[in-house]
């Protein structure tokens, strides 16, 4: 249970990375924007000419700031649409249109029911007994204050009602409203019904959150401390954005007024009390206090981590480990993203990280005391530093006290670090013992190992569904299937091989009826096909890569096709059998069978993942082993071997690994036709064993990367009598 | 066991088809066949294995021959290498 709930939250703090990802760019355009058109700034430094009003720049960068706070004043619909993306499990854009949805819908179910009510009057104006800042205006509907919280509850319900029901069957009459269909339509239908019932408690909701974030607020430097504990501990495990967000962004953070009206969070303050800095005196640290520090320890502190570190690896390894530790530095110095360096000392001594939350969070308490209020983005990296504190002025920012508490931290953190790796032989970079590989962990490998910790959470233990398996074999199978849709009553599918497909396989998932139309097959279902179709494409996603070709006459003598495994050509051209081949040992099958191509274009590429085995020395064979083991020779044309190399280009050396597509050789085709006695180049498989059998899938016109032929695995009768 | 050496006269050397020959013929025998050029080994079976010795003009092919019916894999590997290398 603790852990089901924990990757929950998990879950949640990533949903918000996607929409949490635009801030930093829109904030580079508010900041530069709104710096720029600010008429105090202009005057100073006496840039009438180039950016006073009625200037080309002028009107730009007022374009400029007016996008950013596009961004900014969206972020509840944004947060809505993101939140439901990331955490609906499948579909993900259903979920995000029926966030979008089902967040106008709860708006204007407020805004409906503040009319009936009188709050809002007839023309438009406030009531006189509301309170101010409880109204806004959010995507042009006059409704309730939810801030990012209402974006929130959108996209967390919208995404468990799709979660619940995007597979949903209905009765036939209805059945084309099913499947995804149904997720906005109950999607409206549920925010409606919240709408209405926000509309009775949120004001309460509203009262409560400006009485804790008032105790927070009044809280004053311990409450900072203890905020900043919580937020950098938080990091390991993703969670951080669930805890600070709401002190950024509502009001848990406090409020204020700014420009005439009640803001609430201290990002918000921030950038409200910028919009209209021309006003204020000095920007409020108590607002900031929520980031400000970040600048401390981000772009002085981690770094000297990183250099104690660095000091601190095994002579040895200091280069390897300067290549890691200076690129993280730089990241964290500059856009203060500090994962890529906390993660490098997390794991490897978790005393150190307790270390640096200690040292962190005491960073957002001295900023408070020192009245440093620099607003930033997305994190505390030398861009906001430079947006926020020093284009803003020190006289509204104290952005200047960043530096010499800076030094400080930096000396602090370069101290311990040094004492304590030494002390207790951590083994940061460059200091693990011989075996490990100098790395940086990334943020997959702090969730692997979660998991193995833990009892790792298994997403994927839903059962397979039947029907699904038995329509990829009727189409004869995965590896035949290249493209999957649906119109209103018909699953439309594309195949490779049209011969594969089983008629009577498909008629008996429930199909009333199997239209062919080339490669091209038409599985009519009715109203219902919406829910196959997801979950065929749900079956597909880890279906096993097999061809059935039991459909054909080839279970006489040889028994039954097993496993099918599709080799690839390795060059465009015209397809064939080995007969093709003007050479009686390759025509024979004597190298071993397979299949010829001849080639009309110069590049010769892998035809499947895999392995070179040799390249031959004259260039013009190529010995493949493709990841699923089988060898191939790729051998371009006959007679080649007397050109000694002549008119071949190679590109890849032995033993290299390769995927599909990747140049192998390059032809001179002009001097080829001239000299070779054939351009027709057989492509063998080497060691087949009795079982397995070729079967052409191609004759005339292929691309490189066409399925050329199929390597049929046949039951084997003699094992199978051994074991009973 | 039995061995022998062989040189090849082959201007080509060891390419595709005598390789897919001397597989063919090895696969005849029951007797286990083992290829070296320079101490590098290659079973006699597989075409890839045998072109991946990328044996040359004037190099030494090293045959050692071992099983049951060795006497006769021996001559015939060594009438094979003389007709065609």
């Amino acid at each position: 249970m603790k852990d089901k709930t924990f990757g929950v939250l998990q879950r949640v703090g990533r949903s918000f990375m996607l929409p949490i990802a635009i801030l930093p760019v829109a904030g580079l355009l508010l900041g530069i924007g709104s710096s720029f058109t600010n008429e105090t700034t202009i005057a100073t430094y006496h840039l009438q000419r180039l950016l006073g009003e009625g200037t080309l720049l002028h009107a730009f960068l007022v374009i400029m700031n007016k996008v950013g706070s596009a961004v900014f004043d969206n972020l509840p619909l944004i947060f809505a649409v993101g939140v439901a993306i990331g955490m609906a499990k499948r579909e993900k854009e259903v979920a995000a249109l029926s966030a979008a949805i089902a967040y106008l819908v709860m708006n204007t179910a407020i805004n409906a029911m503040l009319v009936l009510n009188n709050n809002i009057l007839e023309n438009g104006s406030l009531a006189a007994d509301m309170l101010k800042g409880t109204i806004v205006s959010s995507c042009g509907i006059l409704t309730l204050q939810t801030g990012v919280f209402g974006g929130i509850i959108v996209g967390l319900g919208v995404a468990a009602l799709h979660n619940r029901f995007y597979r949903i069957v209905l009765p036939n009459a209805l059945s084309f409203f099913g499947g995804t269909r149904f997720v906005p339509i109950i999607s409206t239908l549920v925010y409606m019904l919240i709408g209405i019932l926000l509309y009775f408690v949120w004001p309460l909701v509203q009262k409560g959150i400006y009485a804790l974030g008032g105790l927070v607020t009044g809280s004053g430097y311990i409450g900072t401390l203890i905020f900043g504990l919580i937020k950098r501990a938080l990091i390991p495990f993703g969670l951080h954005h669930v805890f600070y967000m709401p002190f950024w962004q509502t009001a848990l953070g406090g409020t204020m007024e700014a420009g005439g009206q009640l803001i609430q969070g201290g990002q918000n303050i921030f950038f409200a009390q910028l919009a209209n800095s021309a006003d204020i005196a000095h920007f409020s640290a108590d607002a900031t206090r929520y980031f400000s520090g970040e600048f401390i320890f981000m772009i002085f502190g981690l770094p000297g981590a990183a250099l104690a570190m660095y000091q601190c690896a095994k002579p040895e390894k200091k280069k390897a480990a300067k290549g890691l530790l200076l690129s993280a530095s730089l990241t964290c110095i500059l856009t203060g993203i500090t994962e890529p360096l906390e993660f490098s000392f997390l794991f490897v001594a978790p005393a150190l990280f307790a270390v640096q939350v200690i040292l962190a969070g005491t960073a957002y308490m001295i900023a408070h005391m020192l009245n440093i209020a620099v607003g930033l983005t997305f994190s505390g990296g030398l861009l906001d530093l430079f947006l926020f504190g020093v284009l803003q002025g020190n006289t509204k920012t104290s952005w200047l006290l960043i530096i010499p508490a800076g030094i400080i931290y930096f000396l602090l953190y370069y101290f311990i670090f040094r004492f304590l790796i030494r002390k207790f032989d951590f083994k940061t970079p460059g200091r693990e013992d011989d075996d490990s590989e100098v790395r940086l962990y990334t943020k997959a490998d702090v969730r692997a190992r979660r998991e193995s910790d833990g009892n790792g959470q298994a997403e994927n233990t839903e059962d397979l569904d039947p029907v699904s398996a038995v329509i990829t074999r009727g189409l004869g199978g995965k590896c035949n299937i290249s493209d999957v849709d649906c119109c209103a009553t018909r699953l439309r599918c594309s195949v490779y091989d049209e011969k594969l497909v089983n008629d009577a396989l498909l008629k008996s998932t429930g199909a009333s009826g199997v239209i062919h139309k080339g490669k091209g097959v038409q599985i009519v279902y009715g109203p219902q096909v919406a829910v196959i179709k997801s979950e065929l494409e749900r079956y597909l996603e880890t279906a096993p890569e097999e061809l059935y070709t039991a459909d054909h006459p080839v279970s006489g003598k040889n028994g039954t096709v097993v496993q099918s495994i599709l080799i690839s050509s390795p060059i465009t051209g015209m397809a064939g059998d080995l007969t093709m081949v003007p050479d009686e040992a390759f025509a024979t099958g004597m190298m071993g069978d397979g299949a010829a191509v001849l080639p009309t274009d110069d590049m010769v590429v892998a035809p499947e993942d895999g392995m070179i085995s040799f390249v031959f020395d004259t260039k013009h064979a190529v010995g493949f082993e493709t990841d699923l083991g089988i060898s191939l020779l790729i051998h371009m044309g006959i007679d080649t071997v007397k050109l000694e190399g002549a008119g071949f280009e190679v590109l890849v050396r032995n033993g290299q690994k390769i995927k599909k597509g990747e140049p192998l050789l390059k032809l001179d085709l002009e001097y080829l036709n001239k000299h070779a006695s054939s351009l027709v180049s057989p492509v063998i498989c080497t060691e087949l064993s009795a079982n397995q059998k070729i079967r052409l899938l191609k004759e005339g016109k292929i691309e490189a990367g066409e399925a050329l032929f199929a390597v049929d695995f046949y039951k084997e009768r003699t094992k199978q009598h051994e074991k009973i | 066991m039995k061995k022998f050496e062989y040189i090849i006269r082959d201007q080509l050397g060891i390419h595709a088809r005598p390789a897919g020959l001397i597989a063919r013929r090895a696969g005849r025998y029951r007797s286990r066949i083992t290829l070296r050029i320079g101490g590098r080994p290659a079973d006699a079976g597989k075409i890839m294995s045998i072109m991946m010795l990328g044996a040359r003009c004037g190099q030494t092919l090293e045959v050692e021959i071992e099983g049951e019916d060795e006497d006769a894999a021996y001559e015939g590997m060594k009438a094979l290498l003389e007709e065609i290398l």
